[in-house]
C-alpha cells in the first residue's frame, strides 16, 4: 500500500528498530542511501547496508538477513514485481519500498500488511482500482446458484476485461520521481534537511536525466521543485552583514552548458567527447572536425586557450563563455546546448556541477579493476558523494573522462567501419572481444550510455530515412570466462520520446523458442511480465547469440 | 629574585598564573657522566618529565559551558559532573561543549557563539596584545580550542566565521612569539625564576617540552663544567 504520512508510517516505525537497507546499484539509489544514512545517524538507528545488483542478489541478501531483521528498506528495486511471491518472507517482515521503476505491481499496491510503498501517489501512476482487478474472484464464488448458461459467459467476460486492464496498465515501463528526492522530502518533513542532503537529492535527479530515465518535461518540473528548496536554504543563513564562512556549502542554480565535465577538463576535449556536440558536428568524420574548427573560430576562441585546462583559461574568455557558446551553437543547429542544473561551491577551490558528480560516481561504481568486488566499488562510489572525500571524487572524474573517451572512440569506430547492421525491424551492433576498452561495456550503465550515443550518432550519420526510426540492440561480451554476453535494447530516437516505449516480450519469446540460456537479472527488466519495456538488459551465453537474434528478427518482422 | 643553592643553579621553577587554572612545570635533574646534549637524550633520562598531548588539552577545554538552542525537549538529566537541562525547544540552555557538539552533529540544536567570539572584541584584544610587552588577559582560558571546535562544527551558526578564525590566529601568533622571546631570554640570561601572567594551558603546553628539556640540558652542561660540586645528586623541587 502507499504510505500517506511518510513520517508516521515509515520513520517513526523504524527509528527504534534494526533495519536492513537493500540498495540497488545506481547513482540515484546511492544518493537516497546517503540521505537515509544521515537521518539514521542523527537518531542513532541501527542498520545494515547491503548493496544488490540484480534479482538474484536481492534474493540472496534477503535469505541471509531474514532471521535478524523484520524491517527491510528497498531502494530502487522491488516495486515492479510481486515481491512477496519472489521472496517468500515470514508474516512479520515488513518491506518499505522506495523505487522509481513503474508501473508498480498491483499486488504490491493492494497488500495492506507487509508492503509499504514510499511513492507519491500523484505521480500519475494510473493504478487500476481494486474492484476492476480483483472482482472476478468474488464473482466466481457467487455464481454457484446462477443459471448455467449465464455461468458460461460471465466469468470469461470479466476475465477478459481484467486481462485487458492489467495489460494496459503494465504496457509501458518507465521511471518515476527520484528516490533521493522522496527521501529528501522525508528529511524536510522531519526538519532535518541539510544542504548536504539537498545536494544529494539534486544528484539523484541529475542521474535520472544523465542516464535518460525521465523525460525532459519531468526533469524541468523536478528542477523547479529543487530550486524552491535551494532558495529556502540560501535565504536561511545569509544576511548582508553576516555572510557565511567560505567553507560552508553553497548550492546555486546554473543554466549551464551541456558539455560533460568541461570545468574539470579542457573545453576542446569536452566538446569532442560530449554526446550532444559530437553527434551534431559528426566529429568522427573529417568534415566534422573542420566544422568544429570553424565553430571555435566563429566564437573567437584561440586554439591554445581552448585546449588548456579549463581552470587555466584566460579569465576574459571564461566570463562570457556560456553566452558566446550559446549564440554560436544556435548557428550550427544545436538549439539547446544549455541545460538547467545546479552547482555546488565550498572552500576556495571546489566547484562541481551535479552532472560532474554523477559521471564520477558512475565511473567509480562500474570501474573494472581486477581485484574489486561489487561491494568495494559500491562503497567507493558511496564515499565519493561526501564532501570530505574529495580525492575520491577527483579520481572518479578521471575515470569518467577515460570512460567518455572510450565511448566516443567506440562510437566513431562503429560508425566508420559500419558495424551497425540493419536487421530488418531493428538495428544491431556487436562489440567483438578484442575491441579496445570493451571491458568497460560489460557493465549495464556504461553499455546503456554507449547504446544511446551510438544510436544518436547513427541517426545523424545515416541518410536512410527508414533506419532513423529503428530501435537499437547492442551486444557486448560480459564475462569472458563464463562466456556470457550482455544485450541491451533501446527504443528508437525520436524528438518527443516519452521514454515509455516498447521492446516486447519478443525478447522473452525469442529466448524461449531458441532455448537460449538467458538471465533476466537486471532490475530494469522483469521476466514475467506481459509488458513492453524501454530498456532491456539480459545476459546470454555467447553461443546462443546468433540463434537468439535470428529468432528475434523473425518475431519482430 | 634568583634562587641560588650551593653556589650553582640547580633547579628552576617556572610559574604561570592564568585566569582559573594554574600549572607549574618542574624538572628533575640527574647528573649523568656523558655530556651528550640531544633533546631526546635528555628526555629519555628524565622519566618524570610531564608531557601533555594537545588533544588532552582540547578534552579539558570541552568542559567549558556554551549556550545552545535545542529543538527537542527533554527533562533535566543528572550526570556525575552535574545536572543539565531541562531542554525545551527554542529556549537557550547552558551545556558543556562536548554535549553541544554532539547535539549539533545530530542536528538537534543551534549553537550560540560565546560573547567574546565577536569581530570587534577580538580586534580590540589583538591590538592590545600587539601593543603590550606582557601577556594581556585572554577572553577565555581555552580560547584557541573553543574557536577551533566551534568553527569546525558550527560555522554556519557563527557570523563572520572566517574573520574570527583569522583574528584568533593573530592573537595566538602574537602570544606565542612573546612566549618564545621570553623563554629565549630566560635561558640565555640563566635566570632562575620567572613569572608570566595570563597564559593559557594550550600555550604552556606548546612550550613545556622544549623549555624544560633545554633547561635540563643547560643544567647538565653547567654541572659538567664543575666536576666536583654536584656528584649525581638528584634535586627536585
Amino acid at each position: 500500500m502507499f504510505v500517506t504520512d511518510i513520517r508516521k508510517e515509515f520513520y517513526d516505525v523504524v527509528v527504534n528498530q534494526r533495519v536492513a537497507l537493500l540498495i540497488s546499484s545506481d547513482i540515484d539509489a546511492l544518493c537516497a542511501c546517503k540521505i537515509l544514512q544521515a537521518l539514521f545517524h542523527c537518531d542513532q538507528v541501527q542498520y545494515t547496508l547491503v548493496p544488490v545488483t540484480g534479482w538474484q542478489d536481492l534474493g540472496t541478501a534477503f535469505l541471509e538477513h531474514k532471521e535478524q531483521f523484520h524491517y527491510f528498506v528497498l531502494v530502487n528495486c522491488g516495486a515492479n514485481v510481486d515481491l512477496l511471491e519472489m521472496l517468500q518472507p515470514d508474516e512479520d517482515s515488513v518491506f518499505f519500498i522506495c523505487d522509481t521503476h513503474r508501473p508498480v505491481d498491483v499486488i504490491n499496491v493492494y497488500n495492506d500488511t507487509q508492503i509499504k510503498l514510499l511513492i507519491k501517489q500523484d505521480d500519475d501512476l494510473g493504478v487500476p482500482s481494486y474492484d476492476d482487478i480483483f472482482r472476478d474472484e468474488d464473482e466466481e464464488d457467487g455464481d454457484d446458484s446462477g443459471n448455467e448458461s449465464d455461468l458460461g459467459s460471465e466469468p470469461s467476460g470479466k476475465r477478459r476485461r481484467f486481462d485487458e486492464i492489467l495489460f494496459d496498465y503494465e504496457q509501458y515501463e518507465y521511471h518515476g520521481t527520484s528516490a533521493a528526492m522522496m527521501l529528501f522530502e522525508l528529511a524536510w518533513v522531519l526538519s532535518k534537511d541539510t544542504k548536504d542532503m539537498l545536494w544529494w537529492a539534486i544528484i539523484g535527479l541529475t542521474d535520472q536525466w544523465v542516464h535518460d530515465k525521465i523525460t525532459h518535461m519531468k526533469y524541468v518540473t523536478d528542477i523547479a521543485t529543487m530550486q524552491r528548496h535551494v532558495s529556502r536554504h540560501n535565504h536561511r543563513n545569509e544576511d548582508e552583514e553576516n555572510s557565511l564562512s567560505i567553507d560552508c556549502m553553497r548550492i546555486s542554480f546554473e543554466y549551464d552548458l551541456r558539455l560533460t565535465l568541461y570545468q574539470h577538463w579542457s573545453l576542446y576535449e569536452s566538446i569532442c567527447n560530449s554526446c550532444y556536440t559530437s553527434c551534431n558536428f559528426k566529429l568522427w568524420s573529417l568534415n566534422g572536425q573542420k566544422k568544429l574548427q570553424e565553430f571555435l573560430a566563429d566564437m573567437g576562441l584561440p586554439l591554445k586557450q581552448v585546449r588548456q585546462k579549463f581552470n587555466c583559461m584566460d579569465i576574459s574568455i571564461k566570463e562570457n563563455l556560456r553566452d558566446v557558446i550559446e549564440e554560436s551553437s544556435n548557428k550550427y543547429g544545436m538549439k539547446d546546448i544549455r541545460i538547467q542544473t545546479f552547482g555546488v561551491h565550498f572552500g576556495f577551490k571546489n566547484r562541481f556541477l551535479a552532472s560532474d558528480v554523477v559521471h564520477a560516481a558512475a565511473a567509480l561504481l562500474e570501474s573494472t579493476e581486477k581485484d574489486e568486488s561489487a561491494s568495494d566499488t559500491f562503497i567507493k562510489a558511496l564515499d565519493c558523494l561526501s564532501r570530505s572525500n574529495l580525492e575520491r571524487l577527483h579520481l572518479g572524474i578521471d575515470l569518467a573522462k577515460k570512460k567518455l573517451i572510450a565511448i566516443q572512440q567506440t562510437v566513431a569506430s562503429c560508425i566508420c567501419t559500419n558495424l551497425i547492421l540493419s536487421q530488418g525491424p531493428f538495428l544491431y551492433c556487436y562489440l567483438m572481444e578484442g575491441t579496445p576498452d570493451v571491458k568497460l561495456f560489460s557493465k549495464p550503465m556504461a553499455l546503456t550510455l554507449l547504446c544511446k550515443y551510438l544510436l544518436k550518432a547513427f541517426v545523424h550519420s545515416t541518410r536512410n530515412k527508414r533506419c532513423k526510426l529503428l530501435p537499437l540492440i547492442m551486444a557486448a561480451p560480459m564475462d569472458v570466462e563464463k562466456g556470457t554476453v550482455i544485450v541491451a535494447g533501446i527504443p528508437p530516437e525520436s524528438e518527443t520520446s516519452d521514454k515509455k516505449n516498447f521492446f516486447g516480450r519478443a525478447f522473452e519469446k525469442a529466448a524461449e523458442s531458441t532455448s537460449s540460456r538467458t538471465l533476466h537479472d537486471h532490475f530494469d527488466t522483469s521476466s514475467n511480465k506481459t509488458g513492453k519495456i524501454w530498456l532491456f538488459l539480459i545476459e546470454l551465453k555467447t553461443e546462443d547469440r546468433t540463434k537468439f537474434l535470428d529468432a528475434l528478427i523473425t518475431l519482430l518482422s | 629574585m634568583p634562587i641560588v643553592h650551593n653556589g650553582a643553579v640547580t633547579s628552576c621553577v617556572f610559574f604561570a598564573v592564568s585566569g582559573n587554572s594554574y600549572s607549574a612545570g618542574t624538572f628533575i635533574s640527574s647528573t649523568v657522566g656523558v655530556p651528550a646534549l640531544t633533546h631526546s637524550f635528555c628526555k629519555q633520562n628524565n622519566p618524570a618529565v610531564q608531557t601533555m598531548d594537545p588533544s588532552e588539552v582540547e578534552f579539558l577545554a570541552e568542559k567549558e559551558m556554551v549556550k545552545i538552542i535545542p529543538n527537542f525537549s527533554l527533562d533535566k538529566i543528572y550526570l556525575i559532573g552535574g545536572d543539565l537541562g531541562p531542554f525545551n525547544p527554542g529556549l537557550p540552555v547552558d551545556v558543556p561543549v562536548w554535549l553541544a557538539l554532539n547535539l549539533k552533529q545530530r542536528q538537534k540544536c543551534r549553537i550560540v557563539p560565546p560573547e567574546w567570539m565577536d569581530v570587534e572584541k577580538l580586534e580590540e584584544i589583538r591590538e592590545l596584545e600587539r601593543k603590550e610587552d606582557a601577556f594581556t588577559p585572554v577572553p577565555s582560558p581555552y580560547y584557541m580550542e573553543l574557536t577551533k571546535l566551534l568553527l569546525n562544527h558550527a560555522s554556519d551558526n557563527i557570523p563572520k566565521a572566517d574573520e574570527i578564525r583569522t583574528l584568533v590566529k593573530d592573537i595566538w601568533d602574537t602570544r606565542i612569539a612573546k612566549l618564545r622571546l621570553s623563554a629565549d631570554s630566560f635561558i640565555s640570561q640563566q635566570e632562575a625564576h620567572a613569572k608570566l601572567d595570563n597564559l593559557t594551558l594550550m600555550e604552556i603546553n606548546t612550550t613545556r617540552t622544549f623549555l624544560l628539556d633545554s633547561l635540563n640540558c643547560m643544567y647538565k652542561l653547567r654541572s659538567n663544567l664543575q666536576p666536583g660540586s654536584n656528584k649525581g645528586k638528584a634535586l627536585d623541587y
